[in-house]
């Protein structure tokens, strides 16, 4: 059974979620306060988390950044009531892949849990090469010279879903759709901060990517000869 | 040139220096010329009085001698005339006078020559208006003249001259030069003198007025420079203040505005401040209760066939209640953002195009049940503009399900167009329409045209106002034209590059069908 941990401060808000992800077959561990988070995080083992940004204790974006440091796998997706950029922004940076601004749809959400939650399905198997990168789809590892390179599950999805195809210009918006899951959507900062993040983790030289390459005005492109942002 | 003016005109210091350089200069030229002439007349007046006298004693005493020596009447001239010409040069030390004897008649009489000068002194030197004046007169007369001399020589002098008879010679006009080269040689000494003070005393006027100068416009220099550096933002900048004086007192003043003036900004600051965190924490308290109410009353919705009608019916009203909650907190928060002058642009270079193309597919639906059709226009190839995407896609959306809500089932025109500096969307309708005193009021918050229409699609009321400053937000704009039962018109124009001057528009908004 799929384990979720819900950290939020509102306790009728948390009770509730407990009820709807509960209703579609998911187990719900309810945290409070930031302080507590990490410790039970640690404890639990979650499949996924929902993190709320302003709690008391320790704030989100702080919590965040913890849980990644236990584990690069496990998803987050932020509970925000903020829509302003630079919240988005610092949370995506501190390392959460997706998150969700109040208020949402309950189906809403189950859909981003489940999308998240997804294994890159596999009409593609064994590996992949991209540079000097060998992706193995079925391990869900990156390795650069037999050394693994340590990726979050959406970065993997984000590297998977360009060396796939490698050459093919995506837009930012088929990338949403592909790696997030949006059907429509124009938030390009979920994909310029993930491809930032990304870069940082196995480009030589992330101010001068050769393995990611951005085709200006249009998107990115697995691949070098791109043009620079 | 260009550049001096420009030097000029910037520069108090240049101002008032060259002011001051120009009057001194003036006022030193003036004193140091009166001076030169009533000095220089004065010695001219004493040399003129002593010659005019000396030269009457030697005319008389000559004229004295020729009537004694013409008593002998075989007395001999022509030692005589000699004698009296030659005198000059007796006298020469003490006087420095010429003797000029000439016959009126220009004849030689009674063996004196009708011309005899002193030391080869040119008789022509004698000025003609002088000998003019004596011949008409006997009396003594005098006239300012240069001594010339046959070897060239010329020197500035007075001639002083009388006519008299000689005793069987007839009438002589006898004539005594002095020169003025004693005078002369004063003259310049003094006119030397008061050009090397009159320099002096510029040189020390300016070097005072640069001195002073300096003194008053230093602070005023430093008061500029710290002005401008307060409009450019940097508000801790202050002036040094010495002393009591005036310039003490403007550097006081100048410190104390600069103080209110930080105060006030810091007081606005911190009130937009007090504002956005207001905002943000409206935003998160009735957002999180929102999201419970949202999700309790899906999960009420969703169960809704176990109820009786009753209880069903208001699960399925308290849900779209919800819906439409969730868009006026939405709208309210967006509009407060803009009156904080909280928003901030996400640029980034996107195809409008394409994203027209989508908002449109999105809404077919909406067009759908309300029985019309969008019909897009030129949207084939892509059209770059640097904008925020978001706050593009729901102005269009805006402007599109407005067209929609308006347009009574007659079909809605999406057209494209850009230029070198903008694009355009053009939204059209032929609906409901709006006359010309409602085009600028259809961006009012909550504003409708006919009070008693319902908002059939549940707007918010608050759509155009915020597509309005969207647009604005990007350095665009929205205009609209209308005519009631002719449809609207509302065109978007963006520049192509964020913050940009929009030279033309693309897209006329009056149609060209409407003849004004």
């Amino acid at each position: 059974m799929t384990s979720i941990m819900v950290v939020d401060d509102d306790q009728d808000l948390a009770e509730m979620l407990g009820i709807v992800l509960n209703g579609v077959g998911m187990e719900v561990d309810l945290v409070s306060r930031g302080d507590e988070a990490v410790e039970v995080f640690k404890n639990s083992q979650p499949d996924l988390v929902l993190l709320d940004i302003m709690l008391p204790g320790t704030d989100g974006i702080e919590v965040c950044r913890e849980i990644r440091k236990q584990s690069t796998r496990v998803p987050i997706v932020m509970l925000t009531a903020k829509s302003d950029t630079h919240d988005i922004v610092k949370g995506l940076e501190a390392g959460a892949d997706d998150y969700m601004v109040k208020p949402f749809k309950p189906s809403e959400l189950v859909a981003r849990i489940r999308t998240r939650l997804r294994r890159v399905s596999g009409d593609t198997n064994g590996t992949l090469t991209i540079g000097d990168l060998a992706i193995d789809i079925v391990e869900h590892t990156v390795a650069r010279g037999g050394k693994e390179i340590p990726l979050t599950r959406l970065e993997f999805d984000l590297l998977v879903a360009l060396a796939k195809e490698p050459g093919r210009v995506f837009t930012r918006e088929a990338l949403l759709g592909e790696v997030w899951g949006y059907r429509h959507s124009t938030d390009t900062r979920l994909v310029n901060v993930h491809i930032q993040r990304l870069r940082a983790k196995i480009e030589h030289d992330p101010e001068n990517p050769t393995i990611i390459s951005t085709v200006r005005g249009v998107g990115y492109k697995a691949g070098g000869s791109g043009t620079r942002s | 040139m260009r550049r001096v003016l420009n030097l000029f005109r910037r520069s108090l210091f240049l101002k008032v220096f060259s002011l001051t350089a120009v009057i001194s200069m003036a006022l030193i030229y003036l004193v140091g010329s009166n001076l030169y002439g009533r000095i220089t007349g004065g010695i001219f007046d004493e040399k003129i009085a002593s010659a005019i006298s000396e030269g009457r004693a030697a005319i008389q005493y000559a004229e004295y001698r020729f009537t004694i020596a013409g008593l002998n009447p075989k007395a001999d001239y022509r030692a005589l005339t000699e004698e009296v010409v030659k005198s000059a040069n007796v006298s020469v030390q003490e006087s420095g006078r010429e003797v000029i004897l000439l016959n009126a008649r220009g004849v030689k009489a009674q063996s004196i020559p009708s011309v005899s000068t002193s030391n080869f002194l040119e008789p022509e030197s004698v000025p003609e208006a002088l000998r003019k004046k004596i011949r008409e007169s006997s009396d003594l007369d005098w006239q300012r003249g240069e001594l010339r001399y046959v070897n060239g020589k010329v020197i500035p002098g007075i001639f002083v001259g009388r006519t008299f008879e000689i005793p069987r010679a007839g009438k002589y006009e006898m004539y005594v030069a002095y020169d003025f080269l004693a005078q002369q040689r004063n003259i310049d000494l003094i006119g030397r003198s008061l050009w090397v003070t009159g320099f002096l005393l510029l040189a020390l006027i300016l070097l005072t007025a640069s001195v002073v100068l300096r003194m008053v416009i230093r602070p005023v220099q430093v008061a500029a420079e710290i002005a401008e550096s307060l409009t450019t933002g940097d508000l801790k900048n202050r002036m040094n203040v010495k002393g009591e004086d005036e310039i003490a007192r403007l550097g006081v003043a100048f410190n104390q505005m600069a103080t209110t003036l930080a105060e006030q900004i810091a007081r606005l600051e911190n009130l937009s401040r007090v504002q956005q965190r207001f905002v943000s924490d409206v935003s998160h308290e009735l957002r999180t209760p929102l999201t419970t109410i949202r999700m309790a009353s899906d999960v009420i919705h969703a169960a809704r066939s176990n109820f009786d009608p009753t209880v069903a019916r208001s699960a399925e009203l308290l849900l779209s209640q919800i819906d439409k909650f969730e868009l006026l907190l939405q709208d309210l928060l967006e509009v407060s953002r803009f009156d904080a002058e909280a928003a901030v642009l996400s640029l980034d270079r996107i195809d409008i195009a394409n994203l027209v193309r989508r908002s449109a597919e999105d809404l077919s639906i909406l067009a759908e049940e309300k029985g019309t059709t969008l019909r897009l226009n030129g949207f084939q190839a892509p059209v770059f503009v640097e904008a925020d995407p978001r706050r593009i896609e729901r102005i269009i959306r805006n402007l599109i399900t407005n067209a929609i809500d308006h347009s009574e089932s007659r079909p809605v025109d999406v057209t494209i167009a850009e230029n070198e500096s903008a694009i355009s969307v053009g939204v059209r309708d032929y609906g409901v329409g709006l006359s010309s005193q409602y085009w600028s009021r259809v961006f009012d918050r909550f504003w409708r045209a006919d009070p008693s229409r319902s908002r059939i699609r549940g707007g918010t009321g608050l759509g155009l106002s915020i597509a309005k400053e969207d647009a604005n937000l990007h350095g665009g704009e929205i205009r609209v034209w209308g005519e009631l039962g002719k449809g609207a018109h509302f065109v978007l124009t963006l520049p192509k590059k964020s913050g940009h001057r929009i030279e033309s528009s693309t897209i006329v908004e009056i149609p060209t069908e409407v003849n004004l």
